[in-house]
């Protein structure tokens, strides 16, 4: 067959798609430089989070997190006190492993890095915990929250300063015992990503439900994948299953996209939903629009209106008067590493020995804007895993944070030390990992 | 048995659309012999386009809700005429007669810049169209409540397929396209305008891929990737059914759907090993595709 040649309609083409790509904002990860210049800094740290796709909310949050608790530092050395100067330096993993592996190496060798920071995802904290133990670089994760990160797979380099699936789980467990006394519920179905961190949020609540001795009906589990489109087959079979409780680990958009589906069905009508890690994330309530549906179950890892504190009030207000909108729970993580961070310099005497920052960090108290009145925020000394408490509730008319018309409040409020994974379950589960004669009892509804 | 009732609800719902995403991609390769790796993303643009539209109609609240349903169609229309005549006349023309393999190689590229493109123009934040589907409302079939847009997606589904086999099977132009890919160059002998022909093969492939998105917009949330993710199904069903089998993309789409509703209801870790299970078994016994033909190699 012959066909001629015309290049006309291809140049035209090739024009058009330049001319897009030249007046579009370029879609490119970005690498940002805070804090103290390479002379001047006591300590550098390695942060990643994401930038660009659909998180990157949270990394753009996280970083004005870290602006903030730089400038709450600055603040203090202004005063005589003796914080140190950091620098930190944050680029986009892009969700994968081993380009944050590869991040994180060249952070050692071209940055010089004592610590590093953030990471979102729970699968690529794995990858870059395991290389912070090898170069022996202290990480103090910040948005992840698969509990085997500090139970499991814990070491002495790793540290996590946001609540992690156990403390979310253990009070959302807390939650639905009392739950289950006002209303009798009987039949629960959980739906979590397929990943680490959705399988280990399912057995970390039914594991919390053994241990407070709450009766029920398991009726179901799904794994849609992560950023799943389309949860209509997922709504169905929850709907099926005639679950009383769907609990979910579903986060972000995910989250977001289910609920919005759910709502064209009767799913609401019938069921309740609880999410008690993410669920009640500002973007999520920004995503309501003025829907209160009913019978939804919310708590997230840092609230803009709980609670109710001079210090958490101040956070807030200072997040919005630098960006014109209010935070996802992801700036105060950010927030929290960094002051988590030069805490530790400040005890240790200098970021130069390991042995004395981990030391350091363990058992480290730390006043932050989640912290409720009376109580200072902690890392456990065995898991590296703060210790805090945590506020479930559901969703009310709250117009305080525009342009959200809701936010959660009628507040069960948890304590931080009932939330505390058991010494005795640490153990069980570490054993089961290292092969030990004693193992998980498996979760027995 | 109410399980067993919401397994082929589900997978018949699933399966319609599986059916109405593949139907492009196998009308392409079945005339032009192109692997189109890009009809993902046509597939996305559809998406993105009718989910923009009809978000737009109702946060302005402009006028009643059936005109969103003509918006959906029209969105998919426009995106599809559009995309595909810049696609076929500045893209592949060029490219016509070069290997199989180079062609998969170009449309995958095209997939990768029509993503970034996509990011560029809507941005990385999920968009809702839900309307649509809420409108319509549910039916009772037996315990189960289904939503009567998906339903309506069954039906539109089957109309789809009918009228591409008629147009196939019962007018002259069908004829000339059926003439074209038993025989090209006899074809080009006989007088057929084999460019033209190409040109409204591939428009009617982007065409039904943007609609395809179109439809699903409302219900599902519109986010990046979601082309690449439809892609993969889509080459599941149409190796399944076998290249270029109308008739094979149908059976493959219900053969997928239903296995992976099963999935879901009965055995939720296996769900993404069944769609591929059921394809590497039908390869096993039929490397053809169910109903596709090996044809002798012209030396």
């Amino acid at each position: 067959m012959e066909m001629r040649y015309r290049p006309v309609s291809g140049c035209i083409t090739i024009i058009a798609a330049t001319l897009i790509l030249l007046t579009g904002k370029p879609a490119q990860a970005e690498r940002f430089e805070l804090g103290a210049t390479p002379a001047e800094a006591d300590a550098v740290v390695g942060c990643l989070y994401p930038m660009t796709g659909r998180s990157a909310t949270y990394g753009r949050d996280s970083i004005v997190g870290i602006q903030i608790a730089l400038d709450d530092l600055a603040a203090e050395a202004a005063t005589g006190l003796p914080a140190p100067k950091l620098r930190i330096i944050a680029d986009d993993p892009r969700s994968k492993a081993s380009y944050a592996v590869r991040l994180a190496q060249d952070f050692i060798t071209n940055d010089k890095v004592r610590f590093f920071c953030g990471i979102v995802s729970s699968g690529v904290a794995h990858a870059v915990s395991d290389l912070a133990l090898r170069e022996k670089i202290i990480m103090v994760g910040t948005d992840h929250a698969s509990s085997r990160l500090s139970i499991e797979a814990g070491h002495e380099y790793y540290f996590r300063v946001t609540n992690d699936s156990w403390t979310s789980m253990a009070a959302g467990a807390r939650y639905l015992r009392d739950l289950q006394k006002e209303t009798g519920w009987r039949k629960l179905a959980f739906i979590g990503p397929d990943y680490d961190y959705g399988h280990v949020s399912w057995s970390d609540l039914q594991l919390a439900l053994n241990e407070l001795g709450v009766e029920y009906e398991s009726v179901g589990e799904l794994w849609p994948k992560l950023y799943e489109p389309d949860y209509s087959i997922y709504i169905n079979a929850l709907q099926s299953a005639k679950a009383d409780i769907v609990v979910t680990a579903l986060w972000g958009g995910d989250f977001i996209a289910f609920i919005k589906q759910a709502a064209t069905t009767r799913f609401f009508e019938t069921t309740r939903l609880a999410n008690f890690d993410t669920g009640a994330n500002y973007d999520v309530m920004m995503a309501l629009g003025d829907q209160p549906y009913p019978g939804l179950i919310l708590s997230a890892r840092h609230h803009n209106n709980w609670p109710d504190t001079g210090r958490n009030k101040r956070f807030v207000t200072q997040f919005h008067e630098m960006t014109g909108r209010y935070p996802t729970y992801a700036a105060e993580g950010a927030y929290t590493g960094i002051m988590a961070i030069a805490r530790a310099i400040e005890k240790a005497g200098s970021a130069d020995d390991d042995r004395a920052l981990i030391k350091a960090l363990e058992g480290l108290q730390l006043a932050l804007p989640e912290d409720p009145p009376g109580f200072a925020s902690y890392i456990d000394p065995d898991t590296h895993q703060i210790v805090q408490a945590q506020a479930v509730g559901t969703v009310v008319h709250n117009e305080d944070f525009p342009p959200s018309k809701l936010m959660v409040g009628n507040w069960a409020i948890y304590d931080a030390e009932d939330l505390k994974p058991s010494k005795k379950m640490v153990k069980l589960r570490r054993d089961a990992v290292a092969g030990g004669s004693e193992a998980v009892p498996p979760p027995t509804p | 048995m109410t399980s067993l009732l919401a397994v082929l609800i589900d997978g018949s719902i699933y399966a319609s659309w599986l059916f109405l995403v593949a139907a492009g991609l196998t009308v392409i390769y079945g005339v032009m012999r192109i692997l189109n790796m890009a009809h993902g993303s046509f597939y996305a643009i559809g998406a993105y386009s009718a989910a923009s539209l009809v978000g737009w109609y109702f946060n302005n609240g402009v006028g009643p809700a059936w005109i969103s349903y003509l918006l959906l169609v029209g969105a998919a229309l426009v995106a599809g005429l559009i995309v595909g005549v810049i696609v076929e006349r500045g893209l592949l023309r060029l490219m016509y007669g070069r290997d199989e393999i180079l062609m998969v190689i170009i449309t995958y590229a095209l997939l990768l810049i029509l993503e970034d493109t996509m990011k560029i123009v809507w941005g990385v934040s999920p968009y809702f169209a839900y309307q649509p589907y809420s409108e319509l409302g549910r039916t009772s079939l037996g315990l189960l409540k289904v939503s009567n847009y998906d339903l309506a997606l069954v039906g539109v589904s089957a109309l789809l397929g009918l009228g591409l086999w008629a147009w196939l099977e019962r007018t002259n132009q069908g004829k000339v396209l059926r003439a074209m890919i038993h025989d090209r160059e006899i074809s080009v002998a006989m007088g057929v305008n084999v460019r033209l022909m190409f040109t409204i093969t591939f428009v009617l492939g982007t065409t039904l891929g943007a609609l395809a998105g179109a439809l699903t917009a409302p219900a599902i949330s519109v986010v990046p990737g979601i082309g690449i993710e439809v892609i993969v199904l889509a080459f599941a069903v149409v190796v399944i059914g076998g290249l270029g089998s109308i008739g094979g993309a149908a059976v493959g789409a219900l053969l997928v759907g239903l296995s992976r509703a099963a999935a879901v209801h009965y055995a939720p870790e296996f769900e993404l090993f069944v769609i591929y299970g059921v394809m590497s078994l039908v390869l096993a016994f039929r490397p053809e595709g169910l109903f596709g033909r090996t044809l002798a190699r012209k030396i």
